[in-house]
């Protein structure tokens, strides 16, 4: 449905025209005006079913809604909402908030989730311990907590997670985005238990969402950088006509390409329901990470002094490159997985395991 | 950014190739369970064995995208995709057909005559049939417009040839080339005018071959000289004149597949081993960033199959791959050596300092042939408009 997916696009992009990225700090920790136009044009519930309160549509039309965003710096959390938190809420059979209040994610290995005593079933449970590196940490209503399970059971638990009444600490990632802590002090939420490879897959999602939003800002940060060569003159030509500049920019869109084709796979996995998708994600996550080292290096390295300051737009992108790769699991991370994942099927079983994954 | 050049759309999943792929995995295990080959790095550069290219051609695994009448198979580019892949992860040993399969075949089939289709395409399909690329000279590397090779007619309408040609991959054991000659003399006005492209049967008179021995010793490359050599008239391919157009069309076949970036892969299968046998996170975590690299490449490169079977012909996208793969390949060198204690060596007792010494001893050719990797970002930045 490219058609649908061009309107999301257009749509998106008439919302952030004439307004430029926001510098975030402690004062300003999002874009509030931005997510409530985004919310009054239903886009904060694409990709969720219409039953469920959302917007309807495919996940190809959120992922589209999130590249966008994510291209023009938006301070918004919806990658968190739309590819992460309500689908794996929903998957849960947990019901979704509404969809105009944000709701974030958070990997919470520190938080104990116990089965409530309070009578109201067993969809009820008690979180208590420290979510740390909460995206939007008290800017978010609700979170999406993926909690450890009680002692002796399996699996995880994802809880949904009531945030207006918590306090959040102010720590913010490279880009200003705030990536606070939670205490979670016996808060009542209603949740459920996953089997390890449901909360895997969640924990793949998140990886895949920050791999989406790295895949855009890696394509945009090599479109500015492209016409930023193009425009600035020295030596009495423009930058893109120096050859030194030309192989840069050729080796920028060169990792670029590849992001974009191995996210675009793992967005597939995910559509088709492939039980490889933890597999397919690290390995977009862990690209997608190797390309900003040479991409955000480049790029400004062609733009010279200039987009070393605040003044020049380069920074909204390269500072959320930098902590994107961090978040949902470096490279570090992603690399042991895939690595340890690809020989599941033994010592000479690497070529089959990696031509399986597509 | 005029970003269509580079971009291509996902390639959807084609039955087909699974199919074959399955048919050509029972068919390696076979061979190598029988003792017909052992795995080696870069085996489409040196494992040449005409009697595999045969075994090859027999199962319909040469030409399996040209039409049936030229002994073709009518096949798709995904399923020759997922032949290709299968060979090179496996090391076997395809150097003898590659070229003729890959390049040389396909442009016959574009700009041959209908005698040289007839004549040569079947031969080539059966695994018969060995080709070189005659491009490089001496003097000529990157700047290919400068050769000097030299064809003038006779008065007979013959084409008498004077010059050289080098790194011209296993020509002693190949029938034909397809040579890039000067048939009109150089204009400094329009440098790419005047070249034209002979097939020639490397068994004439005039012909010497000499040995140019690469850095492990192997001889795989060559100088092949012209003395005077008499190529029969009707052996001119495509337009006179139009060489330097032919020659870049038959670049994009030679620029677009998997051996560029599988051509290290048996390494990566060596260390896979080693990884899996001790466990170690960094060995594991250099196993999975080497994984995710080669997953990007083989999703832009099925990328590239699949525009080919709609027709396209996708220069600038298929340098670009070239770029990040032939990198990847040398690449794969340094980061398995990072995280092993194990020398590289021919003579290695162990399998993995085998592959390494391999690997590296290969390494400075991946990202210079078939185009410097320095030409191909020049083409990258055509296509992103800056030239």
């Amino acid at each position: 449905m490219a058609s649908d997916q061009d309107l999301v696009v257009e749509t998106v992009r008439d919302i952030l025209s004439g307004a430029e990225p926001l510098l975030l700090d402690a004062e300003r920790r999002w874009d509030e005006r931005l997510w409530t136009a985004l919310a009054e044009a239903g886009l904060t519930g694409v990709g969720v079913p219409e039953e469920a309160g959302g917007s309807g549509g495919e996940l190809a039309d959120a992922v589209a809604v999130v590249r966008t965003l994510a291209a023009g710096a938006g301070a918004v959390p919806v990658a968190e909402q739309l590819l992460v938190a309500a689908p794996a809420l929903l998957a849960a059979d947990l019901d979704l908030p509404a969809p105009d209040e944000p709701l974030t994610f958070a990997v919470a290995d520190a938080v104990t989730a116990k089965p409530s005593d309070d009578g109201d079933g067993p969809g009820r449970w008690t979180l208590s311990g420290t979510a740390t590196d909460v995206p939007w940490a008290g800017v978010a209503r609700h979170v999406a907590v993926l909690a450890a399970a009680p002692a002796g059971i399996e699996g995880s638990v994802l809880a949904l997670v009531d945030a207006s009444g918590l306090e959040a600490t102010s720590a913010a990632n490279l880009a200003g985005e705030p990536r606070g802590s939670l205490v979670l002090d016996g808060v009542a939420a209603s949740g459920a238990l996953l089997r390890p490879e449901q909360a895997a897959a969640v924990r793949a999602r998140y990886a895949l969402a920050r791999s989406v939003q790295l895949a855009a800002a890696l394509e945009q940060v090599l479109a500015w950088t492209v016409q930023y060569a193009g425009e600035r003159q020295q030596f009495g030509r423009p930058l893109a006509k120096f050859q030194a500049i030309q192989m840069e920019l050729a080796e920028m869109a060169g990792e670029v390409t590849a992001v974009t084709a191995i996210v675009d796979a793992a967005v597939q996995g995910l559509e088709r329901g492939s039980s490889e998708l933890p597999l397919l994600a690290a390995a977009a996550k862990v690209r997608a990470g190797a390309a900003v080292e040479v991409v955000a290096r480049l790029a400004h390295q062609v733009h010279g002094a200039i987009g070393f300051t605040q003044e020049y737009r380069l920074h909204h992108l390269t500072r959320r490159c930098w902590s994107w790769r961090d978040e949902a699991g470096n490279e570090a991370t992603w690399s042991r997985f895939l690595g340890a994942g690809v020989l599941a099927d033994g010592p000479d079983g690497l070529w089959g395991a990696l031509t399986r994954l597509g | 950014m005029s970003s269509d050049a580079l971009t291509l759309a996902p390639a959807p999943r084609s039955e087909a190739a699974e199919q074959v792929r399955v048919e050509v995995r029972e068919f390696l295990a076979a061979e190598r369970a029988a003792g017909t080959f052992t795995t080696h790095v870069d085996t489409w550069l040196s494992g040449v064995d005409p009697a595999f290219s045969r075994k090859l051609g027999e199962r319909g695994w040469l030409g399996m995208t040209w039409p049936k009448e030229y002994g073709g198979h009518e096949r798709t580019a995904m399923e020759r995709y997922a032949v290709t892949e299968e060979l090179l992860a496996a090391g076997a040993p395809v150097a003898a057909h590659w070229i003729a399969d890959r390049q040389s075949g396909p442009n016959l089939l574009r700009y041959g005559t209908e005698a040289q289709r007839r004549e040569i395409l079947p031969k080539i399909a059966a695994g018969e049939c060995f080709f070189v690329i005659g491009m490089s000279e001496p003097d000529s590397g990157s700047d290919l417009a400068s050769i000097r090779t030299r064809a003038t007619r006779d008065a007979n309408g013959d084409w008498v040839v004077s010059g050289a040609k080098v790194w011209t991959s296993n020509a002693h054991h190949s029938h034909y080339g397809i040579v890039l000659v000067r048939t009109s003399p150089a204009d400094p006005a329009n440098r790419h005018a005047g070249l034209s492209q002979l097939l020639v049967d490397l068994s004439l008179p005039g012909i010497s071959i000499n040995p140019i021995r690469i850095l492990d010793g192997g001889h795989h490359f060559n100088e092949v000289v012209f003395d005077d050599v008499v190529v029969p008239g009707d052996m001119l391919l495509g337009e006179e004149g139009a060489g330097w157009h032919q020659v870049t069309a038959e670049l994009a076949f030679e620029r677009s597949g998997p051996e560029r970036f599988l051509s290290t892969y048996p390494l990566i299968a060596e260390f896979g081993r080693r990884a899996a046998a001790t466990g170690d996170p960094a060995q594991l975590a250099t196993l999975g960033r080497l994984s995710a690299r080669l997953l990007a490449l083989r999703q832009l490169s099925l990328r590239i199959a699949a525009a080919l079977d709609r027709g396209e012909l996708p220069n600038i996208a298929a340098a670009l791959v070239k770029d990040v793969g032939t990198t990847f390949e040398a690449d794969v060198v340094d980061e398995v050596r990072r995280v092993v204690d194990v020398p590289a060596s021919l003579d290695s007792p162990d399998p993995l300092g085998r592959a390494l010494a391999e690997a590296q001893l290969h390494a400075p050719g991946y990202t210079l042939r078939g185009g410097t990797n320095e030409i191909l970002r020049g083409i990258v930045a055509r296509g992103l408009g800056l030239r």
